[in-house]
Formats: structure tokens, sequence, C-alpha cells
């Protein structure tokens, strides 16, 4: 093929070399040459973020970055997240609070989470907002999401919204339940 | 949605990245962060034939003070601009800027020469390196040159930088003792493209007038200095009556263009509405750093 | 042991959050090729010539066809709701001759990789003749417009009147009248993952296997089959996980032909997915409507009557469900209210733009924001409370079930003053009002917007979709089979969208049965193995699978029952069914587990006389009526009238879908719906120049809604049972989409009322804001009026 080089990655504590044309995106080369599909492509502008992974430790969009110019660097998706078979605290927590229905945001949505973990185990729940502000979804309507990450850096309220328990029973309601609380 | 075909440098070196520049610049595009040229090149409004991707330049990256001048490599990272306790020092425009461009993963990777020479009209940096008065150094084969920011940046998407020349490096004055400064932009959602942005930079006497004042706006076409609202500022207190004739004269002097997202009149409102806001902001922000 | 009602995480969740989940475009088959399609760069334009040599002479290239290359008996895929008076159309795979939008397919290539056929695709030259265009659906109500389709007389696909009562009286007699001409946008489902398809032809079985996100296989398959002249049974539609739906991909589309096309030409698999620009341009759009509608009321703000008309624009061509959305708005312009007069034309037309079709809600927000409107145009004139003028003409509980005047609505149960109550009781709405001045005062424009709604739920009884002309069945079918080691499967032919579908029927099983969750597998997306589904995921009718779920398993409970007796020698009347163990009434430790009730059934040495051996069933349920979900919203929206821009406060939603089966699936589909609708109320709009030329193909043009334009959700609920569907299930999977819109400009308007400003368009910008305050007056010289500043 034309031009095409051969780059060495790191992906999810693996080496792999491989041969890619110059215009390859990173994305591309991780689904199609390794395998690893859990990174989605929702547009190839950049506007979406359900292609991010981590490049270096931090969060990339691997749509606007080029195969070639990871050569040499270490990445992590979302099939690396989770160590030794359990699931990371976010994986776990998006679960509890139906943070994911299609799960098709979901794999960029938790790399891009992971990092604002990562940097600031703290978080406030303005500061989730504006970290992941850049990243879609069109399932969830985004509060369970919050939610999710504030229960995973341990900040939330730990219950997940609707699970009051409440006996059901026709033509009664049920007490308010606002997410997060 | 996949780019077409072109060929990939990864110069090791500065003088390699000018010698390819030399060789092929009328066909290739200098690649930095990509988070602008390669959605680009993924819709094929651009096809070069070749990209040369000045990643591996690491002398190009850094943060130096000296002879109050903060010089800053081009390809570094907008992310590193953001939270570095220098610019906020030096230059707290780019600090306050910064936050408003895309979002956190696009920053990681988009650096300063990048968007600067990408040269969006609702960009952060071109308003508030030319806010700054601030200027670049090009280098190519030929040799290097410095340019002033108001010389460089140019309507739609573009510069006077030559094909075959590389940015290297930018230098803005560094925040004098008595300064303020506020950049304040709008856009239909947070990280959008701003529909109108404008950068304060004021410098006050002794008696709390306004000694120096640069207003730079833009509201869909290009960055450019408010003289007339800076006019209306320079000698006075900045008072409520003061700043309501400013935000006049640069509602009045701003050159909109309208798209589908903001009209030219709106966007000419707006303008007036953010210079008050970016005003109170620099005021506020001399206030504060008195109170230090 | 119960599972209803329990909010269990979801068992889709591990493998998704891992990254383990297999999209459509994530699949990879031995010999895979890859098609792309050319697509017209015009509005209207004949295709003269179309020169294909370059792009077939490109190396990795296996074809290139146009319209002259496909099979001479392919027939184009229906549109199969056809309300009487719609023009006939069909979808047709690649046009012979003319284009009708920008983005309309005219040729596909197909390569060795995606790359390689986007390079080749530029090479495929078409010249066009351009003809005039049309992108105004009231322009396109005149005779001389631009034709559309060229076998119709003109461009309204159709005229459906809904007539009842006399509006004319109601109007003649009136103490007042609201009016309003209202817009809605062009906006649409834009799921997160783009559409596609990848089909696999075996010449020597002569079958078809294809991978699909489609809402409805089974009908893709039918029409599929027809199609191509292949029996039913020689296609298999396997769906992967989809990522999102909402209605665009229960339509059916060109690319689904041409890609059986060509596996079949080629005798490898092809793969086709749409990029993000494309999906812009070619996946269905929706809800575009320009209405007039006005009210006439008493003077003590009762309804007498309403009337209108929408037209709606449909794009270049009919959608698979015709004109459906269209009479699904007029259907719901009525609301909540008692009124007996009403009167709507609705009018479909064809414009040079992507076709409009299915979207959550599928044409009910469309009716809802007319009338809740109206609703608070008639308060404001009249001088009566927004809410309180609503109570004066909700439906009472006690009228139910309730024929609407649009003469095709029963609601059938609920409770509508008490959603409004009780919304207004969380919002704090006494607090809101008596606030509002003192707030202004100190420049702070804060608004509150009702929205009340119904929504038809479990589409549908298949005899009812008969007669309105809906060439499809609504019944939905569940088998279950419990294997030889006793676990329970459940086969199902709804397909996941994300709506939880896996979990939910999982729950529904286990709770027939009394037993654990993890002893029953959910099986879905194999048309060789699931049950036909005329309808499949749309139309909120998971409730329906859960009744044909209860069913089977009351079948083989029965089964089980009859083998226990006989096995342990006693009567079927004293053996009990209870949490998965079958045992003699009042002797403990007596009993059989359903383990081992299985074996003996899968054994068959000795079953009572006449009994069949296994535990497996079908059943189907069909509908005897719709359901009526319902609820209020109620949201408070502060302006900024420098710029326009809008800052939630509050929202609240008071829904009603009857009992949950998970209420936190159910909230995830409201807060889902509640996002869309906001969206689509301030955001997002396909916009099209006057040539016709789409300026939003992007994420950067059509604006998504995002985490920052989100208001905190404050759910509750009523529960009124369905009468028909047994355990009262009515369905919440498009409810939440309904009223946001009307939330959104209703608070708008209340939040600007010194201004007396209307908003009646869609979408609510700030652009449209500060325009409406400045002819109002609102602004000096650029500032807020001196009267104004705080």
């Amino acid at each position: 093929m034309t031009g095409e080089r051969r780059i060495s990655l790191r992906v999810n504590e693996q080496d792999h070399e491989l041969d890619v044309a110059p215009r390859t995106s990173l994305a591309d080369a991780l689904r199609d040459q390794l395998g690893l599909t859990g990174t989605h492509l929702g547009c190839e502008h950049g506007m979406c973020g359900a292609c991010t992974v981590w490049v270096g430790g931090e969060s990339i969009r691997s749509c606007l970055m080029l195969a070639a110019q990871a050569d040499g660097c270490e990445v992590t998706t979302i099939e690396g997240l989770a160590e030794n078979g359990s699931q990371h605290p976010l994986q776990e927590s998006f679960s509890k609070h139906h943070a994911l229905q299609c799960g098709f945001c979901t794999p960029g949505m938790i790399m891009a989470a992971a990092d604002l973990l990562q940097r600031n185990p703290d978080p406030t729940e303005n500061e989730v907002i504006d970290w992941l502000g850049g990243n879609f979804c069109r399932c969830t309507g985004y509060r369970s999401i919050v939610s999710a990450v504030m229960d995973a850096a341990g900040n939330g309220s730990g219950e997940p919204a609707s699970s009051s328990g409440v006996e059901v029973t026709a033509n009664n309601h049920h007490p308010i339940t606002e997410n997060g609380r | 949605m996949k780019p077409a075909h072109f060929a990939l440098d990864t110069p090791e070196s500065a003088s390699e990245a000018l010698a390819l520049l030399s060789a092929h610049g009328d066909s290739a595009k200098v690649i930095a962060g990509g988070q602008s040229l390669v959605p680009m090149l993924n819709f094929r409004l651009v096809r070069p034939e070749r990209l040369i991707d000045i990643n591996r330049l690491d002398e190009l990256s850094y943060l130096r003070v000296a002879d109050g001048v903060l010089a800053i490599g081009a390809l570094t990272r907008q992310h590193e601009i953001e939270t570095s306790p220098v610019v906020a020092k030096e230059a707290p425009l780019l600090t306050q800027a910064t936050p408003f461009i895309a979002h956190p993963s696009i920053r990681h990777r988009g650096t300063i020469g990048g968007s600067l020479l990408h040269n969006d009209p609702s960009a952060e940096y071109p308003l508030v390196l030319l806010c700054l008065d601030g200027e670049v150094e090009v280098a190519s084969t030929r040799g290097n040159r410095t340019i002033a920011l108001r010389d460089l940046i140019l309507p739609w998407f573009s510069t006077t930088l030559e094909p075959d020349e590389l940015l290297l490096e930018i230098r803005v004055p560094v925040a004098g003792e008595s300064s303020g400064f506020g950049f304040e932009e709008l856009a239909r959602r947070k990280g959008d493209f701003a529909l109108a942005s404008v950068a304060v930079a004021l410098d006050f006497d002794g008696s709390g007038r306004v000694e120096r004042a640069a207003i730079t706006g833009t509201a869909g076409r290009l960055a450019q200095r408010l003289a007339g609202a800076e006019q209306a500022l320079i000698g006075e207190s900045p008072t409520e009556a003061v700043i309501r004739d400013v935000t006049s004269a640069a509602a009045a002097e701003i050159e909109p263009v309208g798209d589908i997202h903001a009209d030219e009149d709106y966007r000419r409102h707006l303008l007036g509405v953010l210079t008050g806001r970016a005003l109170r902001k620099a005021i506020g922000d001399r206030a504060g750093s008195q109170e230090d | 042991m119960t599972w209803i009602g329990k909010p269990v995480p979801r068992r889709e969740d591990r493998p998704l959050t891992a990254g383990a989940g297999r999209y459509m475009a994530d699949i990879q088959l031995p010999g895979m090729l890859h098609m792309v399609m050319v697509r017209s760069p015009h509005a209207h334009a004949k295709v003269t010539t179309i020169d294909t040599e370059a792009a077939k002479a490109e190396p990795g290239v296996h074809a290139v066809y146009t319209a002259a290359d496909l099979p001479a008996n392919l027939k184009p895929l229906p549109v199969i709701w056809k309300p009487e008076g719609q023009k006939p159309d069909a979808i047709g795979a690649l046009p012979a001759d003319r284009v009708t939008f920008v983005g309309e397919g005219v040729a596909v290539v197909i390569a060795e990789t995606q790359q390689l056929a986007e390079d080749a695709r530029e090479l495929v030259r078409v010249k066009y003749e351009r003809l005039p265009a049309n992108v105004d659906p009231i322009q396109a109500l005149e005779p001389d417009a631009p034709r559309i389709n060229e076998d119709w007389d003109d461009n309204i696909a159709a005229h459906f009147p809904f007539r009842n009562g006399d509006v004319d009286a109601a109007f003649a007699e009136a103490a007042h009248v609201v009016e309003g001409h209202f817009k809605i946008n062009r906006h649409g489902a834009v799921p997160m993952e783009c559409r596609g398809l990848i089909a696999s032809w075996d010449a020597l079985t002569e079958t078809l296997t294809i991978w699909s996100p489609s809402q409805a296989t089974s009908l893709l398959r039918t029409e599929l089959a027809k199609s191509l002249g292949l029996p039913d049974n020689a296609i298999r539609i396997l769906s992967p996980n989809v990522g999102g739906a909402f209605g665009a991909k229960w339509d059916r589309y060109a690319e689904d032909l041409l890609v059986c096309v060509a596996t079949q030409r080629l005798g490898r698999p092809v793969k086709w997915i749409e990029d993000r620009r494309e999906h812009f341009q070619a996946t269905a759009h929706s809800r575009e409507q320009v209405q007039d509608f006005e009210m006439a009321l008493s003077a003590d703000g009762q309804i007498l009557g309403v009337r209108g008309r929408a037209v709606a624009d449909l794009g270049a061509t009919l959608p698979s469900s015709g004109i459906g959305t269209q009479w699904v708005t007029g259907n719901t312009v009525p609301n909540q209210y008692k009124f007996d007069n009403y009167s709507a034309d609705i009018f479909a037309v064809l414009t040079n733009k992507a076709r409009a079709g299915s979207y959550r809600g599928f044409g009910g927000p469309e009716g809802n924001f007319p009338i809740e409107r109206l609703m608070d145009k008639a308060a404001r004139d009249l001088e009566i409370d927004p809410a309180e003028i609503r109570l004066r003409n909700q439906v009472q509980p006690e009228d139910m079930p309730y024929g609407s005047p649009s003469g095709m609505a029963e609601y059938d149960t609920g409770d509508y003053p008490q959603a409004l109550r009780r919304a207004l009781e969380v919002v704090g709405y006494e607090q809101i009002r008596a606030e509002q001045t003192a707030l202004r005062e100190r420049g702070i424009y804060r608004g509150v917007g009702i929205g009340a709604y119904v929504h038809c739920t479990g589409f549908g009884p298949s005899a009812l979709l008969g007669q309105i002309n809906y060439d499809t069945s609504g019944y939905e079918g569940a088998r279950i089979q419990i294997d030889p080691g006793g676990k329970v499967t459940v086969y199902t032919g709804l397909i996941p969208i994300g709506q939880g579908t896996e979990t939910t029927l999982a729950q529904i099983a286990a709770d027939s049965f009394g037993i654990d969750l993890d002893q029953v597998r959910v099986v879905w997306g194999d048309t060789s193995q699931t049950p036909y589904t005329g309808f499949g995921s749309g139309g909120s009718r998971s409730n329906l699978a859960m009744v044909a779920i209860m069913n089977a398993a009351d079948q083989l409970k029965a089964k089980m029952i009859r083998i226990a007796a006989h096995t342990l020698e006693a009567n079927v009347d004293d053996i009990e069914f209870s949490n998965g163990h079958l045992g003699v009434r009042g002797v403990p430790d007596s009993g059989l587990s359903m383990q081992e009730i299985a074996r003996i059934a899968h054994l068959a040495h000795n079953l009572p006389e006449g009994e069949e051996p296994m535990l497996q069933t079908q059943q189907v349920f069909d509908p005897p009526g719709f359901g009526w979900a319902y609820g209020c919203h109620v949201g408070v929206i502060d302006v900024d009238i420098q710029t326009g821009m809008l800052e939630w406060v509050r929202y609240v939603a008071v829904d009603d879908c009857g009992p949950m089966v998970n209420p936190l699936i159910v909230r995830g589909q409201i807060e889902g719906g509640i996002a869309q609708g906001i969206g689509g109320a301030t955001l997002e709009e396909f916009v099209y120049d006057e040539s016709g030329q789409p300026m939003t193909s992007s994420f950067m043009d059509y604006l998504m809604p995002t985490f920052h334009d989100m208001p905190r959700y404050e759910i509750d609920h009523l529960i009124s049972p369905s009468p028909h569907i047994r355990g009262g299930f009515k369905g919440m999977g498009e409810a939440g989409i309904m009223s946001p819109a009307a939330v959104v400009a209703n608070a708008v308007v209340d939040a600007l009322d010194p201004f007396r400003i209307e908003i009646d368009e869609l979408p609510v910008t700030p652009n449209m804001i500060w325009r409406k305050l400045r002819d109002a007056g609102a602004f000096e010289d650029g500032q807020p009026a001196a009267s104004l500043a705080p």
C-alpha cells in the first residue's frame, strides 16, 4: 500500500507492530487491525467523543489522531480499563445509575470520565459536566451519567434514583425522586 | 468518512521540517494537534498531497519568561497553557480564554500554534494574542522573521504565513503590575464556536483611570482591534456611563458576519454586551489583584 | 419472589461498559466488501449521464452500479401505511433519471476497503441538469410548485381531515378566540450510531443473511423478500447491538435493497455504513410542520372548539409509514381537554429535502405544541392562570373511557388533574409565581411553562391497523422454552435499541415463574428463531410482549402442574406452583422443582395421557385497544434578556405509564425523551437554503443537546393501569418527548411577559428571543431600556 509505515503501539499493556497507511486514524487501526472494537466511531470529526481513548495516559479523540502519530505511544482503550477481570468503579457505577442505554457512547464516556477521576479524584458536579460536556449521549439525558461519575468518585449519594422500593399500588403515586438524591 | 491519500513525513528536528517545507511547501500542510485539520481531511474539504507531522519537535513546546516577554513554543498544548501557573501570572488572558476552546480531550492535543494559524473567525487565541499585541517568530530555509499579530491574521481562515514557513514561537509582553484582563465569549453551547467574543487588557494609572486599553472582538469574521472603543476608555475612570459608551462604540465598530446560528444584528448586539462584561471582568481583575 | 417494580440494574450493561458490545460496524466477515453511495449534490436535477468507467477501473473496486445495472425485477420497498386519500409512493433503490434531494443516492461503489470505495466514488462522473427546487412546504401546496413526484398531479401526498361536532357554531358563539401560527422545526432522531447494513448471499443454499440495526427486522425481511423476489424464509436477519434508533432505524431505505443486490451479484458479503454527513443528509428527518390553529373559548375559559390546518413537509418521498406521523398529529391536538367541536385539516406535502420519517413520539409532539401554546395564550387573554385554565378543561377520571373529538382516540385510564396538581406541588408553583415580580425588579426574568400531554402506546390492535389502512399487524409474540436443565429461555421479536428489553422481559418471565432472574435468558434479534412481529420496536409496545410472555408462562405452568400431579399421584387442584417449585398443598417437603419437572417432560418416560413432551410454547398477544400514557411537565426557565440565553431552573415531570416493571429503566426513558425534547425545542434543526442545499451536515451545525443544556430532572409517577393489558403496563418509551417544547415556549413567554411576545416557532433560540425583545422595544441603543435595568 502507498506510503505504509510500520508503527509500534503498546495497547492495553500489550505491544503491537502494525503497518498503517498515513491516512489511517488511530481509531481505525485499533478497531480494524487490533480488533478492539469497543472504541466507536460516531462522527469522525471530533465532535461526539465516542472514540475517546487514552494516549500517553490522557484522553484524546482517536478519530482525530493519525495512527502514525501514535507510534511509540502507550494507548489505553475501554477494553484495557478493567484490571484483573474486575470492573473499574466507573463501569460498576454506570450500571448502578442506569447511565447507559444503547451503550454506543459509553466506552468514550467512561474513558473521558476515568481521565477526569485520575486527575481530580474529588470533582464537583460542575467539574464533571465541564469535563464531559463534549461527549454526546442521545439516550440517557446525561444526569444519570453525572450521578454515576460522582458516585464512582465517592461524592454521590450512592443511591441510584428510583431505588426507593416503595410498594406500588394502583392509583398511588411515588414520592419524588430527584436524580442523585 | 476517510481522508484522501496523503504522504506523511515525520521530521525529528525543526531543520528537517524546514527542509521538507522548502521542498514541498506548496503541496504540503503541517499537522500539529490535528484537531482542526483532521476533520477537514475527513470531510475531504482539504486534500494536501503531503502532511508534515511536527509532533516530534519537542523543542517547540515550552513556556519561557525573559525580559518582560512570555515566549510560548508553537507546539505547546492548549491544556498546558490552561493549567500553567506561569501563564496565569504572565498572560492571564490566555488562562481565561483557553477553557472556552472546545473540550478537554481536544485541548490535550490542540496546540497554540495550530489554533493561531488555523485562524477560525471564532477562535480564542488569535483574539487574545491580538489583544496582547503579540508577535510570532517564523522560520524557513530562507531565514527567520518576526510578524506582529495584526499583520499575521487575515479574514477567513488565512494568515500571511508563507507556504514554506514554520511557526516557531509566539511572544507576548508579560502582565504589568497595574493590569486587568477580561475575556468573554458566547456560544450556543459551552465549547462551541463563539458567536461573539471579546478580550480586554487594561492598564490603570495610580488614580484608577485607564492608562492603556486594548479591546479586541470577533463576531464571525476576524479578530479585530476595536480602536474606537479603546479611545472611549483611555484616560477615563471606568464608570457605568463610560462602560456604556465603550460598549456602544464596540458594537458599532465590529464587522459581524451572520450564519445559521446567529445573524449579523444579533452578533453585533452580543459583541456590545460581551464588551461590557469583559470590561467589568478586567476592572474586577485589577481590583482583585490589588487586594492580594 | 416478585420482580415487577424492581429497579434491577440491567444485564446488558456488563458487556457494554466493557466495550464488548457488537454493533454493526464491528462485524467483520471473511471476504467482506465495502459499499459507498454516490449522492446527488443537487436538490432537484435530471440525471443525464453517469460515467462509471474510471471508478470501475480503480484497483480494489469490484463493482459500480447505477439504476441501469439493477435487476429488472427488483421492486421498490413499499409504503405500508396508506391512509385514505394518500397518493401512492414507494422507496426505490436508485433513481432512473432524476434526483429530488441533496444526498439522494444515484450510484453505488463496492470495493475492498472503505477507503478505496470512497476514493473511487470521486471518480464517478454524474452529469446533472438542474431543475428548480422548492423547500417551502406552503409553496408546495401551490399547483405550479416544482413537481417532486411525476406520477402525481401536485405535491400533496395527502389531505387528511378530522371533523367532529360543529366548529363553525362553536366559533360563532365563542366569547373569545385565540389563534397561533406555529412552526415545528425539522429535526430528528440522530442516534449516536449511524445507519448501515451487512448482507451476505450464499449462492449454494440461495439464502441471504443480513446484519441490520433495524427496529423492525421482521418487516424488513418481508419487504426485502418481496423486492428481491425471494421467499421470506430464504432471508435471515440478525440484530447486532443497536447504537440508538428512536425511529430512524424503523423505516426502510434504498440502501437496504442495494446492499442485498450487491451481495447477490458479487457473491461476497457486503457492508454499508453511512458516515455522519450522509446521516444528516439522507437518514429520516422528522417533525417539520407549519400550522395554523385557533381555539374558541367561553368567557370563563372553557374550550368550545378547536380548528386548524397543519402542513407537514415530508421531503422528497414518503417514508415507510406514509403520512402516519401526521395522522397521529391530528389525533393528538385535542390532548387532555374535553370538547366536542374539532376540525383539523392535515396536509402532507413533498419538497426537495430529505425524506421525513419516524421519530420518537411519531407526530405526537407536533400535535402537543400548538394546543399547549393556545392554552397559554387563552390564559393570558382571559387573565386566568395557565394551570387553572387547564384544570377547567381536563377530561376527568370519571369520564374514562373518553372518546376524543379526533374520532380515533379513546383514552383508557388516567387522572389528568392529579398529574397537573402534583407537578405544580413539586415545582412549588405558588412560590414561583409569588417571586416573579420581585425577581424581575432585580433583572431576573423567570418563567414557568406547563406542558400536559397524552400519548398513545401499545401500537396496536391489528384489526384497527387494518381499518386505518396500515398494511401490517400489531401483535407481539413470545416463545418460552424450558430446557431439560430447567432454565427458561424467552424468545422475543422486539429489538433492543437501548430500552433494556432483555432485563425487563427477563423480569416478567422470572416473576411469572417465581424464579431468580439468572434462571432466565432472553433471546432476541434473529428472525429464524424469534417470533415474527409486524411492528418491531417502535410505538411503545414492550408491554404487548410482556403480556405474551405472561400468557405463555401460564400455559407452561399449567402443564408443569399437570405433570407434577401425575408424577406425585395427586390431584391437579392440589398442586401448588410457587417460586419455581411444585408441591402438594399442605404437604411440605413434597414436590418437585422446575428443573425436575423439566427433566421429566423431556424424558417423556411417564407423562400424563395425551400430554406432549418438552416444555415450550408460543403465545401471541393482539391488544384489544391502544393504551394512553399521559403526564404533565412543568419547567422553570430564566431568560437573560441581554443575550437571549436560557438557563434551566427546574424541570418537573409527572408521568403515568401504569405500573412499571423496572422503575430505573422507565426513568431512563423519560429523561432521555425529555433531553431530546429540549434539544428539539432549543438547539436542533436541519436547515436548508433556498436552493435546497443542506446547511447542517455535521455536528458543528446540527446542535445536539449536551450535559450543559440539561436541567436536573425531578421525576414523579402516577399509576393508572391499562384496563386491557395484563399487568396494566402502558409503556413510557416515547412519552417523555411529548411536551418539553411546549414547556420551553410557555416558560419563555411567561418569563418575558412584560414584553408581551409570542413564541410559536421552534427552535427557541437566543437569536430569536433577542430579536423579539428588540422589536418589542426592550432595548435602547443596544442596552436594555433604562426602565428595565436592575
